[in-house]
């Protein structure tokens, strides 16, 4: 569903992607992880094309997402299949909760108001804030807030699913809300790709790991073997460090 | 205080609207047109010069970057002069005090607004129209419904300074007779001879009056358009830390 061929990425001199070669399947949920500043999250944001890349090839769903004779309408069709979670949430101020989720549905796919409404209500229902419908982004605490960002991603019906650290902002009894939201999303066959700290999300609901460092992908793997023995001895140090504390 | 008041009784139509019907409105009236439409034709204007200050392409960066920092680089009472003077020997045939001075308003103020509007856009944090994108809305779509009503909301206090700027600034029209407030303080004070500083004391209370009333106006705006984005809770404005919207307080409200 998401393949990466050969993908580097360049911030000036330095080498923030090397020859990056992976692929996430279909309903399969791939978790990212690695030291910060390895480029998971670069990683993450080339897929819907918020950072280009220099060279290689990066397809999803077959189309060539960061080919440069994408058409702009080309591309915000591919991005409006891709769903994108960020770390900041960024729901949109100015909107109530069900105007951020109905807004791209209502504009971009010109769906009728009510159903849009309707359907906003039951993505609503499934992340438990069916009560805050009405409630501005900042009447929200950053879990709920970040529930309603799932919930908008959702909106637009897509494929697959990608999670930029979306449980780092958050205060720590907060985390658990969010990721029982993603391990619904998991359960229901939902193609994911995310970039976490929570190894104990990915012990559970990962079906593979990939462990980056220093902009490569070092190792990919099955939770179990990662978590009992990693192979590459970054990694291996890295788990280590985690123990640690 | 009598000189003040006698003045006021005498004079306060044309105070008010000039010589209309017998001659052109003047007075507040005009001011009031002068400014109001001033600021409303300035205003698209300023949204497209900052979107094209804002653009990625040089070609329509650079003229319009150069016509911002030109005309604020230059007093309005001299851009009123060469408006003045010029524009009608350019187009062959001769412009109105009004007309010039509501032109020369137009592009000046709209020069002034853009350099607002283009900090407003830039001012909010980049993953707003991250967000829009990776929804799959455009370039006009994210500005439309996320970017422009976030900025220009937030510019709204600065906005409607530039407002009060412009009223202040219509004053100018005068030195090419645009018949205004002070042009009719002027003719009462060429009137009296004697009283000129009642006479000026009286244009500087009416331009506060007008001034004050429309901050006041302004300010009741702000808060109201505050407290429907808190959903009619508290008066609590959402605070935004690193473009993450923080959590009110009182979050347990439906």
């Amino acid at each position: 569903m998401i393949r990466f061929a050969e993908v580097n990425k360049w911030y000036g001199a330095y080498h923030a992607l090397r020859d990056i070669n992976a692929e996430v399947r279909k309903g399969e949920v791939v978790v990212v992880c690695g030291p910060s500043g390895s480029g998971k999250s670069t990683l993450i944001r080339t897929v819907n094309r918020l950072e280009e890349i220099k060279s290689g090839q990066l397809l999803f769903d077959g189309h060539d997402i960061q080919s440069r004779s994408n058409s702009s309408a080309e591309l915000n069709r591919l991005r409006s299949r891709i769903g994108f979670v960020f770390q900041s949430f960024n729901l949109f101020p100015h909107l109530s909760v069900l105007d951020n989720i109905t807004l791209s549905p209502v504009r971009i796919r010109g769906e009728k108001r009510a159903v849009a409404r309707q359907k906003a209500m039951a993505l609503l229902d499934r992340v438990g804030l069916a009560n805050k419908a009405t409630a501005y982004p900042a009447q929200l605490s950053g879990g709920q807030q970040q529930r309603v960002a799932i919930a908008r991603a959702l909106a637009m019906e897509p494929p697959a699913m990608l999670f930029d650290e979306p449980t780092s902002a958050l205060d720590p009894e907060m985390v658990g809300e969010v990721l029982a939201v993603m391990r619904g999303l998991a359960d229901d066959g939902m193609t994911m790709m995310c970039v976490t700290h929570e190894m104990g999300f990915a012990r559970d609901v990962a079906d593979r790991v990939w462990f980056m460092d220093e902009g490569r992908i070092l190792e990919t793997a099955t939770p179990e073997d990662f978590f009992t023995a990693p192979q590459h001895p970054r990694a291996r140090r890295f788990l280590s460090d985690l123990r640690a504390h | 205080m009598l000189d003040i008041a006698h003045i006021l009784r005498d004079n306060w139509l044309l105070l008010l609207i000039g010589q209309y019907p017998y001659g052109p409105l003047g007075g507040i009236a005009a001011t009031l047109i002068l400014s109001v439409l001033g600021i409303s034709l300035a205003f698209p204007l300023s949204v497209a010069l900052a979107l094209a200050r804002l653009s990625p392409w040089a070609w329509l960066r650079w003229p319009v970057t150069g016509l911002v920092y030109g005309l604020r680089g230059v007093p309005l009472l001299l851009i009123i002069l060469w408006t003045y003077f010029l524009l009608p020997v350019l187009i062959g045939q001769t412009v109105s005090g009004f007309t010039t001075m509501i032109c020369t308003l137009v592009v000046y103020e709209a020069c002034y607004l853009s350099e607002v509007v283009r900090a407003g856009i830039q001012a909010l944090p980049k993953g707003q129209s991250e967000a829009a994108r990776s929804l799959g809305h455009g370039y006009v779509r994210s500005l439309r419904y996320v970017i422009l009503p976030q900025a220009l909301y937030n510019m709204l206090p600065s906005m409607l300074s530039q407002f009060i700027t412009t009223i202040q600034d219509t004053t100018l029209g005068y030195v090419i007779n645009v018949q205004e407030l002070t042009f009719a303080a002027n003719q009462i004070n060429n009137q009296l001879l004697t009283q000129p500083f009642q006479v000026f004391f009286i244009l500087a209370v009416t331009y506060f009056v007008v001034c004050f009333t429309l901050t006041s106006l302004a300010h009741l705006l702000e808060r109201r358009v505050a407290r429907r984005r808190l959903g009619g809770v508290a008066a609590l404005a959402p605070e935004i830390v690193d473009g993450v919207v923080m959590p009110a307080i009182r979050s347990e409200v439906p």
